[in-house]
């Protein structure tokens, strides 16, 4: 079929999956009974008191109906925009709120690593397979390895000691050790609030529009060893899967044919095997968001970095519902939405798969 | 060259049994240094985890259940050799004891973890496959629910609403874990149940739990095995990254590698040896099953199986 039609019929099978992910979202919220449920709801600042509010959401909600009509209630208020309030010592307020002000932080260092993963990643498990066996080839075998079966929390603090500190040698304490700024520089900044910056909540963008160049450069130091830490644990799965598909690629007879009809290798890899080997890497690409989206949760509570794997790790240990129902759905729909994403390149790049 | 009894049966048939081919991987795998090493790794391991079971004093481990706080000296100290050979972590907690105890209680939830997801899974997997029709649609739609968030996240959030306690955490990466499981024995599943033999043994009147026994258990088995060792990496991981998080109550005391690099988090830039040999502990046991891992299925890979 056409690319459109596809992309089409990709699109529309991905409103069922958000629907379960709601589901999803929903069971776990009563499996505590309905206090929980109803704890999400109350707003702590409300003049109106705890006892009436808890009344109007159990009538809101229709908390005294079948589960089945609960859940349609429910689903109605979530799509509505109301998602549930959240109190965490890092911003008490409505979930969605605490969503926009936290998710480009963390889409900055997951755009961040991703680049980086897919700018070394790929070309180093391509080269690896062509020198198949070479110095090079188990070098960075022995790499990948290592990022594969090292902690990400662990690596972050090792990362930390070594270059935030002078532990190891004083002339590599280059970078800072957590944050996501320096607090000194924002002091008097009035559109620096609550660990958020305000146009676009993006750090690195605000301290452009608002005029610092100082707080921008200083903002970047602070991503260096987080974007590091995320990128070497996943860096390894991407270099093993383009390393095997590339070989299983190297090994096909159209290349032996290529060969024989005596293209140059250059021409041979670059035009005919690499193509070829970067499907499954593709299909990976899943894979990766997932472990990025993991990864963020652990590397933003190791350096104190305000995202929402932050949030949500605050959120977790303060017992607020609310918190941990956002970042669940929010990264949820990242990964669906990463997903749709790569099954459409992969639809595409291979012409055979569009049924 | 091949040891030619490995392969042939004893009538020359041609043909060879289980045991000569689970021989035969075991051959291939003690024959790569890596996978040696890993073995060897995990081997260590798991005596440590069965020593401080059967009589801690041996390792010079007094208590295995609990760290042993000392509020004389809270401030993490340096490693000194008698006394304290890996030094101290936050209050007062000497850390070769705690690691020591540590890596059974690891070991031992991450097994318990794998097993529960692994058993559930392939149930589920091996019913949906072998019954079919709407009963594996709805199955399947079901399993790609679970797979449609992030595991980690998905963990902390079943965690968060099934409790902190380390049999809550547990329970929540099992019931995270499965679908993977699923998947994979659904699929094996799959490819038995179009294979020749189970045609003729239903032809011979074998019945469903007849074929289910002979045929396609032992043909799910081993894979789901292999895939068990291969995951027992991971899933110490995401256990002690969920205790690493801080899932357990601040004043836990239980010995978890996990825990005690949150504990020696504050003090990880003064005192590094508080964050580094914990999590050293969890790298070698990563590195180790990762290497016997890779060797196990490099074995089983049959172009490797002259």
């Amino acid at each position: 079929m056409k690319l459109r039609y596809y992309v089409l019929r990709r699109i529309l099978l991905t409103i069922p999956t958000l629907f379960g992910l709601t589901l999803i979202i929903f069971i776990l919220l009563h499996v505590g009974g309905n206090s929980r449920l109803i704890g999400a709801y109350v707003k702590p600042s409300s003049v109106v008191s705890i006892a009436q509010q808890e009344a109007e959401i159990n009538r809101q909600l229709h908390l005294n109906d079948p589960l089945i009509v609960q859940y349609f209630y429910w689903l109605a208020a979530f799509l509505q925009g109301n998602w549930g309030q959240t109190s965490t010592s890092v911003y008490s307020g409505t979930v969605t709120g605490a969503i926009v002000l936290f998710y480009p932080n963390t889409i900055v260092l997951a755009i961040f690593s991703a680049i980086l993963i897919t700018i070394i990643g790929i070309p180093l498990g391509v080269a690896s397979a062509v020198r198949k066996d070479s110095i090079f080839d188990q070098l960075t075998r022995v790499i990948s390895f290592a990022g594969f079966s090292i902690p990400v929390y662990w690596l972050g603090l090792l990362l930390i000691i070594v270059f935030a500190s002078s532990n190891v040698s004083p002339y590599l304490n280059w970078f800072p050790i957590g944050g996501t700024v320096d607090p000194r520089l924002v002091a008097s900044s009035t559109w620096f609030q609550g660990g958020v910056s305000s146009p676009t909540h993006l750090l690195i963008l605000d301290a452009l529009i608002n005029g610092r160049p100082d707080i921008f450069v200083n903002a970047l130091l602070h991503l260096v060893l987080p974007v590091l830490t995320l990128t070497f644990g996943v860096i390894a799965s991407v270099l093993r899967v383009t390393r095997s598909s590339m070989q299983d690629s190297l090994n096909q007879d159209y290349i032996r044919t290529a060969r024989a009809k005596g293209l140059s290798e250059k021409t041979v890899i670059n035009v005919h095997a690499r193509r070829n080997a970067l499907i499954p890497v593709v299909t990976l690409m899943g894979f990766l968001v997932a472990n990025l989206l993991g990864g963020v949760v652990l590397t933003e509570t190791v350096f104190n970095y305000i995202g929402l794997g932050y949030w949500g790790t605050q959120a977790l240990l303060n017992g607020d519902v609310g918190g941990i129902m956002g970042v669940t759905f929010i990264f949820g729909l990242t990964f669906i939405v990463a997903n749709l994403g790569a099954d459409i390149v992969y639809g595409y790049i291979d012409p055979r798969i569009r049924y | 060259m091949q040891d030619p009894s490995i392969l042939e049966s004893a009538d020359h048939s041609g043909t060879t049994t289980r045991s000569q081919r689970y021989r035969l991987t075991l051959k291939i795998i003690f024959e790569s240094p890596p996978a040696i090493a890993g073995f060897v790794i995990i081997l260590a391991y798991s005596i440590i985890s069965i020593i401080d079971f059967v009589d801690p004093n041996l390792i010079g481990v007094p208590n295995p259940y609990s760290m042993v706080p000392d509020f004389v000296n809270p401030v993490p100290s340096p490693p000194v050799w008698p006394l304290h050979p890996l030094g101290t972590t936050f209050p007062g907690i000497d850390l070769y004891q705690a690691i020591m105890a540590a890596i059974r209680i690891d070991l031992w939830y991450s097994l318990l973890i794998v097993l529960t997801g692994a058993a559930i899974g392939t149930i589920i997997g091996v019913s949906a496959a072998y019954i079919g029709g709407y009963f594996d649609e709805a199955l399947m739609r079901f399993t790609d629910l679970f797979l449609s968030i992030p595991f980690l996240v998905f963990a902390i959030a079943v965690g968060f609403f099934l409790g902190r306690e380390i049999n809550d955490i547990s329970l929540a990466i099992a019931l995270v874990w499965w679908p993977l499981y699923a998947r994979y024995a659904r699929g094996q599943t799959l490819s038995i149940k179009e294979n020749m033999f189970v045609e003729a043994s239903r032809a011979s009147g074998v019945g469903g739990w007849g074929i289910i026994s002979k045929h396609i258990m032992p043909n799910v088995l081993t894979p789901i095995f292999v895939q068990i060792s291969l995951d027992m990496g991971t899933i110490i991981q995401i256990f002690a990254a969920l205790n690493f998080i801080g899932f357990a109550s601040s004043n836990s005391l239980l010995p978890e590698l996990g825990t005690l690099i949150s504990d020696g988090f504050q003090y990880a830039v003064s005192a590094p040896w508080v964050v580094l040999y914990p999590g050293l502990a969890l790298l070698i046991f990563a590195i180790g099953m990762n290497l016997f891992g890779d060797g196990l299925r490099d074995a089983l890979d049959p172009r490797n199986r002259t």
